[in-house]
């Protein structure tokens, strides 16, 4: 019991701070109420410090990637924190500012900082899990805060509208991975993920081919979980709710949600093993055929559908969206080639290359993202909130190199880091991806990725620019102004340098997820280890309770 | 860890045979009511008989009241100490039994009041909503 415990103390600590941060934003004084961005930063930093200084390794097939995932969570969070300024009770503050008295019923701040550290929480316990049970449970509580942010994050009508789409469409995904799940512990006989990739691997060593039952388990239970990712064919909400949600949350979902999905389908398709050739189980690195087919379209399809759909787009959330679908496609690729030979590099290994994108466009997406919070709408006639909204269409970008320099460059860098431009952090990211394809023979797969990188650079380079372009004739009679929270650019200009000289310098941070990714075939032993870390338990009984039973005094 | 195919032990199923009884006889008993109330029954209608009851008066207003929403608040919180309580029930049942002098006890309590703290901390956000303000 205690060991399970000492592998949840970043959540515990992120815990105690929603705890915190729900009491909080409820005070009366204003004061106390802007406190909940500190609190909450500070929760970050020690969850990360504490998955830094006391991770345990997971009795799963893929043993190091919680401390990773759990610190690339915390590392992103804190961007993303930084995003979230001014997007909850922003009218209601001002009205308080004006004179009004303080609504507690009508305030949203508590509740929007809880649900951001929950999704958080849930995120770090996606990279823990080692149990399917669990992993249902982490997948949720990373996605359920996250409808209620998109709706909460506008007074508009089109965030409900985002709010509800995503929720009934993300409850269908939900529905389908538990059905899946259920299945697969029906073909193994246990939930543990140990017990189960030892089962089906084993099975598939004797038989050559994984059985029906878990076949359809873990094929429905990707499916289910590729609503996350936002992979076709469960990728129609990503349109819709990325622009109805503020620019603050869609950054929020662009990176959450799609590291919980990879953290899912990596431990998924785990169970299955990548030992698969012409002549069954062991003879190859590859994927069960069924499962490789599966995914290989599952990929093309959403490289292909996100670049060719973004090229029409003149919404700048909508041009994010659709690309952030594509690069789920990019990072299906890696887990498609799977960890290659044992004691494989970066270079060589897919998930440690999908681990390590992850970092890469979470901290690229962030930027790009931040460059649109940063900016709002205002009519030019008056200075009323009312008349407030947000920068969406592209035109409103034009012109942003003369009037905000720094957000121009961010985006500059960010949407080139995007594109894979070496010798930015979005080329080293991409690069891992490339080599181990080829290293595991998927030639068609490696030039299909290339071609859509090479279509992405059409709408990449026009955000690149349209901040250099002339304002001309103004498209809208309102003038697109900074808002006036600070941190949202100071967010973008991070990411930004983040790109730049972990670009140069980015050797550690691939080591990194070289050592997450390692992928261990299951064996008996794993399982030994999961039941020798579960203790009997060491509570002492008074010896004569056992005879008299518990209501004996 | 089995690696041969789950196998279902063999149930008997004759001892469900009395819930199926009981079931068949509550099915046949609603059933024989009712269509034995169509069919031996008098079907005299009038426009009195028609009209929705109210005490046997005109009725006044309209049926589709509104309420206030606080009957709905109120269910959603009993639901979160209620599944409190059910947590409690078996450490509370377990924890006599635990030797008092050992620090093992300490933890257990330990643990029990941290997750009674979460408890408060959604009542204290739930008293600054305004959710047990019933007036």
């Amino acid at each position: 019991m205690n060991n399970v415990i000492a592998q949840l103390w970043p959540e515990i600590a992120l815990f105690v701070t929603t705890c915190l941060v729900m009491v909080v934003g409820l005070s009366k004084d204003r004061g106390t109420r802007k406190l909940c961005a500190p609190i909450s930063a500070i929760g970050i930093i020690v969850a990360g410090y504490l998955a830094a200084t006391t991770s345990v390794d997971t009795a799963t097939t893929l043993p190091f990637m919680a401390k990773y995932g759990k610190v690339l969570a915390a590392g992103v969070g804190l961007l993303l924190l930084m995003l979230m300024a001014g997007t909850a009770d922003r009218q209601l503050e001002d009205a308080v500012d004006r004179g009004e008295k303080f609504e507690p019923l009508r305030s949203t701040r508590a509740e929007f900082y809880a649900f951001f550290l929950f999704s958080l929480m849930g995120l770090m316990l996606c990279a823990g899990a080692s149990d399917l049970i669990f992993l249902f449970l982490a997948l949720e509580l990373t996605s359920l805060p996250t409808y209620v942010m998109v709706a909460l994050s506008t007074r508009r009508d089109r965030s409900m509208e985002a709010g509800v789409k995503y929720f009934f469409l993300g409850a269908m995904g939900a529905a389908m991975f538990l059905f899946g799940f259920a299945l697969i512990y029906g073909a193994t006989g246990s939930t543990a993920l140990a017990d189960v990739a030892y089962t089906i691997q084993n099975r598939a060593a004797g038989t050559g081919s994984i059985g029906p039952l878990a076949l359809t388990g873990l094929v429905l239970s990707l499916l289910g979980v590729m609503f996350k990712i936002a992979a076709v064919p469960m990728h129609f909400y990503t349109a819709d709710v990325y622009q109805g949600a503020a620019s603050s949350v869609t950054a929020f979902l662009a990176f959450v949600p799609k590291c919980a999905g990879f953290f899912a389908i990596m431990l998924l398709v785990g169970c299955a093993g990548w030992a698969f050739g012409p002549d069954g189980y062991g003879s190859g690195t590859a994927l069960p055929p069924e499962l490789r087919i599966l995914l290989w379209t599952i990929a093309v399809l959403t490289m292909t559908v996100g670049n060719v759909l973004a090229l029409l787009q003149t919404s700048v959330k909508r041009i994010l969206a659709y690309s952030s679908i594509a690069h789920s496609g990019y990072m299906l690729v890696g887990v498609i080639a799977g960890p290659g030979p044992a004691e494989s590099t970066l270079a060589s290994n897919g998930l440690a290359a999908v681990l390590f994108y992850l970092l890469t466009y979470g901290v690229m997406s962030v930027g790009t993202f931040s460059v649109v919070a940063a900016l709002e709408r205002r009519r030019r006639a008056t200075a009323a909130d009312a008349a407030i909204d947000e920068v969406d269409h592209i035109d409103e970008l034009r012109g942003l190199w003369k009037r905000q320099p720094h957000l121009a460059a961010v985006m500059v860098i960010c949407a080139l880091g995007l594109l894979g431009l070496p010798p930015l952090l979005g080329f080293l990211g991409k690069l891992p991806l490339f080599t181990s394809a080829l290293g595991a023979g998927e030639i068609v797969l490696v030039v299909i990725l290339g071609l859509n990188s090479a279509i992405a650079a059409a709408y990449y380079l026009r955000l690149v620019s349209v901040p250099f372009l002339e304002s001309g004739e103004p498209s809208t009679p309102d003038a697109v102004v900074p808002t006036p929270f600070p941190s949202r650019a100071l967010a973008g200009v991070v990411a930004a340098v983040l790109v730049v000289v972990a670009g140069l310098a980015g050797g550690t941070l691939g080591s990194h997820a070289e050592r997450a990714g390692t992928f261990r075939f299951p064996t008996k032993t794993m399982e030994a280890t999961r039941h020798a870390s579960q203790p009997t338990s060491t509570v002492s009984v008074p010896p004569d309770a056992a005879e008299r039973g518990p209501n004996a005094r | 860890m089995p690696t041969a195919p789950i196998t279902l032990a063999a149930t008997d199923l004759s001892s469900y045979l009395p819930i199926l009884i009981l079931v068949g006889m509550a099915v046949t008993f609603g059933v024989f009511n009712v269509v034995a109330s169509n069919l031996l029954g008098p079907s005299r209608t009038g426009k009195v008989k028609e009209k929705t009851y109210e005490s046997g008066m005109d009725t006044i207003g309209s049926a589709h009241k509104r309420f206030n929403v606080r009957f709905y608040i109120i269910a959603m919180v009993f639901l979160v100490f209620d599944i409190e309580i059910i947590f409690l029930y078996p450490w509370a049942v377990t924890f006599p039994n635990i030797d008092q002098s050992t620090p093992d006890a300490l933890l257990w309590l330990g643990r029990i009041l941290f997750f009674v703290f979460t408890t408060v901390v959604a009542y204290v956000y739930g008293v600054r909503k305004g959710v047990f303000r019933f007036d």
